[in-house]
């Protein structure tokens, strides 16, 4: 029964192929440090889910937001884990995202072929810090207002255009009900678009050059 | 790269496949455990550790240090080192928007610009030690991130801060162009070329190390400015509570009834309407009450509390002030019960001590006339020293085993009068209304006791049964 019902969906979902062409692909000989790349993915997805809990509450206007994460915290069941899981989660995935970069360097496999995977890798690798920029505003306390304020402050230092940049970041010339609505809205939705995206490419461009071979002498 | 190098690198991969293992199960298995073992950290981190609380955001508050998130503490560090430099440190951009510009393309286009087609650790010696001494050096500078840069009263730099600068811009900054030379000059140098390399960059991270060693050991500690942050209901009534003792208790009185202040310089007679009152509690917001506290109601006599208006609560401070109001006093709302924190009291027979049962009454009821800077007959109570010891009428006032000393008279509603002219000298205390029996017993026994400091003190002075 089980098996007709599969061979009918493998029949127009081509299951099989997938299979073959994503999970039962050949490997060279692997290594622990392999691992940091699918762990990238798994904060990423870990803090869609739970960032995506947490808009349940939150509020992103200056009068509401700090209260909205005092609610979060002390009245929602649970809620201190949800925002926990995600507070550490973007410290973590920093992290994990980083050393991720350095053993690709380190074992030298941006090279022919993988080039692009590694110029994609960068553009993740600012998401993330971009990730971690625009969320870091979002609870409105002291901490985030002031960190916030010398951040959009050092765009300003930009020959020319700096004072604009500035003021598009902020909404404005100081920090304001618009410079959270911004945050907010590149937070959950450009930032994370982006990031989806180019890490759609990035594992596409993964299962079709292989995971590079650990480099020997001869390398 | 040429055709033939591509085929060879092909061929090779195809070999190390050969000799592999699949994805599933094999590697699989692997990301599962590492990402399951995140997830638990991450439970653990959440659960142990938590989000630290800080208080709201306050864009009056300029003199708030601003902490940027650890992760981009070493750019802040870098452009705060820059910053030192004579000439080229005004010149803002180079440091906030060149070099890191240059890095990032760098990083971007490193494929492109590496086009050194060796794969193996030996071979690539330039490119692993520039990356090791730059994640070096970005270690040294998140951890110095803390230690303030300082200015003798010449306005030259402090050695922890010339230290700091080598620590973490010139001793990389040479290392860097070392290593670029070494390879310029490899025909030269020939085959030691790596190894001068790797020596180079580890005897520099090692000097890196070695000075911020230094710079901790010898530098100020940074201060913390630690801010009290409340974070379940019953914390924020309590926070607003000692908040409400300390700056309204003078004029309000404890419970917020004082319909007219007595005790307070300037005000001295003035009418106020009872703020704990169905009129008030009904009528205000909780955001119309924050405001009033914030601005305060200059024409009326409420001083501003707001820091922008130059008082000295924040936002959060204030926050809890009308929590606390809104759960005393506002009988649509009901105390939880964890919040209902009752004052110590001894057991009858035992002796009171000042750390256990009379601080926290003086806290509530007197500290806030009878602190530095109000009208108060010189009777400062903040501390055990100065409660005994201050006062136009020190020696007099509080009298140990003495029933007639001043502090249990006035407390009991009697006031202090000068026996020639009648005039009073010291009113009743609290002046507008006294406080409950009990509190006025347990003061009165403390000073009968002789005024014991600790519990053990008190111990020793009980009458034992
Ligand atoms: C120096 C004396 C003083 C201090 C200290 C003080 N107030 Fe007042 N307060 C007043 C006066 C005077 C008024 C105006 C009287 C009125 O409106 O009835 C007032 C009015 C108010 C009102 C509005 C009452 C109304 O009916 O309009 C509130 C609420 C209030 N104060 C709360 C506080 C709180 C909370 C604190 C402590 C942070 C505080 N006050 C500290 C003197 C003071
Ligand atoms: C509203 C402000 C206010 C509060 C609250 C207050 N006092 Fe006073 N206190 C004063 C003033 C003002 C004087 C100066 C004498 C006077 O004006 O009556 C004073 C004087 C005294 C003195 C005489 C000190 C001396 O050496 O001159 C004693 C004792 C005293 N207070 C005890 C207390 C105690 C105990 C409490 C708490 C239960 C208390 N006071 C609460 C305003 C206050
Ligand atoms: C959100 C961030 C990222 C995610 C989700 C991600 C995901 C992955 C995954 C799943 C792999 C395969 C497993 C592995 O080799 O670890 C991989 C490989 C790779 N990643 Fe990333 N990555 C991210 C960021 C980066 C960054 C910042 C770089 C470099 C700048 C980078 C460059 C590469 C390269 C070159 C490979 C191929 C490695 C090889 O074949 O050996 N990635 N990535």
């Amino acid at each position: 029964m089980w098996k007709k019902f599969y061979a009918w969906l493998d029949e127009r979902l081509g299951l099989n192929d997938l299979y073959k062409a994503t999970l039962d692909r050949p490997e060279p000989k692997g290594n622990w440090w392999n691992t940091l790349g699918s762990a990238s993915l798994f904060l990423f997805l870990l803090q869609g889910v739970t960032g995506i809990f947490l808009t349940v509450y939150y509020t992103p206007s200056p009068d509401h937001a700090y209260d909205s994460i005092q609610y979060i915290m002390n009245e929602v069941a649970f809620g201190w884990l949800i925002r926990g899981i995600h507070h550490w989660g973007a410290t973590l995935m920093v992290l994990v995202v980083f050393i991720h970069m350095l053993r690709v360097f380190v074992t030298a496999s941006y090279k022919y072929p993988r080039e692009l995977t590694w110029i994609i890798g960068v553009g993740l690798l600012l998401l993330t810090l971009g990730m971690g920029f625009t969320g870091y505003l979002l609870p409105w306390n002291q901490r985030a207002y002031w960190a916030t304020t010398v951040g959009t402050e050092i765009a300003g230092a930009v020959p020319f255009i700096g004072g604009f940049i500035t003021r598009a970041l902020r909404g404005g010339e100081d920090l304001s009900a618009l410079t959270l609505s911004r945050f907010f809205s590149a937070h959950i939705w450009m930032l994370p678009a982006l990031l989806a995206g180019l890490i759609g490419v990035h594992i596409y461009l993964i299962v079709k050059h292989g995971e590079s071979a650990f480099p020997d002498r001869e390398d | 790269m040429n055709e033939e190098q591509k085929k060879q690198i092909h061929e090779k991969y195809q070999r190390a496949l050969q000799k592999g293992e699949r994805f599933w199960p094999d590697s699989i298995y692997k990301d599962l455990v590492v990402s399951f073992g995140i997830f638990i950290l991450l439970i653990l981190l959440a659960t142990f550790v938590g989000v630290p609380g800080e208080p709201k955001a306050d864009p009056s508050d300029s003199s708030y240090v601003p902490k940027p998130e650890w992760y981009f503490l070493f750019l802040f560090k870098f452009l705060a080192l820059y910053g030192q430099l004579p000439v080229i440190g005004k010149v803002e951009w180079i440091a906030a928007v060149l070099i890191p510009a240059l890095v990032l393309i760098g990083l971007f286009l490193l494929p492109i610009l590496d086009r050194n087609p060796r794969r193996h650790y030996s071979r690539r010696t330039l490119a692993l030690t520039i990356m090791a001494v730059f994640v070096v050096s970005m270690v040294v500078l998140t951890i110095l991130a803390n230690i303030p840069l300082t200015a003798d009263e010449n306005g030259r730099m402090t050695l922890p801060t010339r230290l700091q600068l080598w620590a973490g811009l010139f001793l990389p900054a040479a290392v860097y162009i070392l290593l670029v030379l070494y390879a310029l000059l490899a025909k030269r140098i020939g085959p030691l070329t790596g190894r001068l390399q790797v020596w180079t960059a580890a005897a520099g991270s090692a000097g890196m190390l070695a000075l911020m060693a230094v710079v901790l050991a010898i530098a100020p500690a940074p201060e913390v400015a630690e801010s009290r942050v409340a974070g379940t209901l019953a914390e924020q009534i309590a926070a607003g509570q000692e908040l409400y003792a300390l700056h309204c208790v003078e004029c309000h009185g404890d419970d917020g009834t004082v319909t007219l202040i007595q005790g307070v310089e300037g005000l001295e007679g003035t009418v106020v309407s009872p703020i704990n009152s169905q009129d008030v509690m009904y009528t205000f917001t909780d955001e119309t009450l924050a405001n009033i506290i914030n601005y305060g109601q200059q024409s009326l006599g409420m001083p501003p509390f707001g820091k922008a208006y130059g008082g000295e609560l924040g936002p959060s401070e204030i926050g809890y002030i009308v929590t606390f109001m809104r759960y005393s006093w506002d009988d649509r709302m009901e105390m939880p019960a964890e919040a209902v924190v009752s004052l110590p009291l001894p057991a009858p027979g035992e002796a009171p001590s000042y750390d256990v049962h009379v601080q926290p009454i003086l806290q509530r009821y007197c500290v806030s006339c009878h602190r530095a800077g109000k009208e108060n007959g010189g009777l400062l109570m903040t501390s055990y020293e100065e409660t005994l010891t201050t006062g136009d009428y020190a020696g007099r006032t509080i009298v140990a085993g003495d029933p007639n000393s001043y502090l249990i008279l006035v407390i009991n509603g009697t006031p202090i009068t000068d026996p020639a002219t009648g005039e009073v000298l010291i009113r009743q205390m609290p002046p507008t209304r006294l406080m409950p029996p009990e509190y006025i017993d347990v003061l009165t026994r403390w000073i009968l006791a002789g005024m014991p400091r600790t519990a053990e003190d008190a111990q020793a002075v009980s009458p034992t049964p």
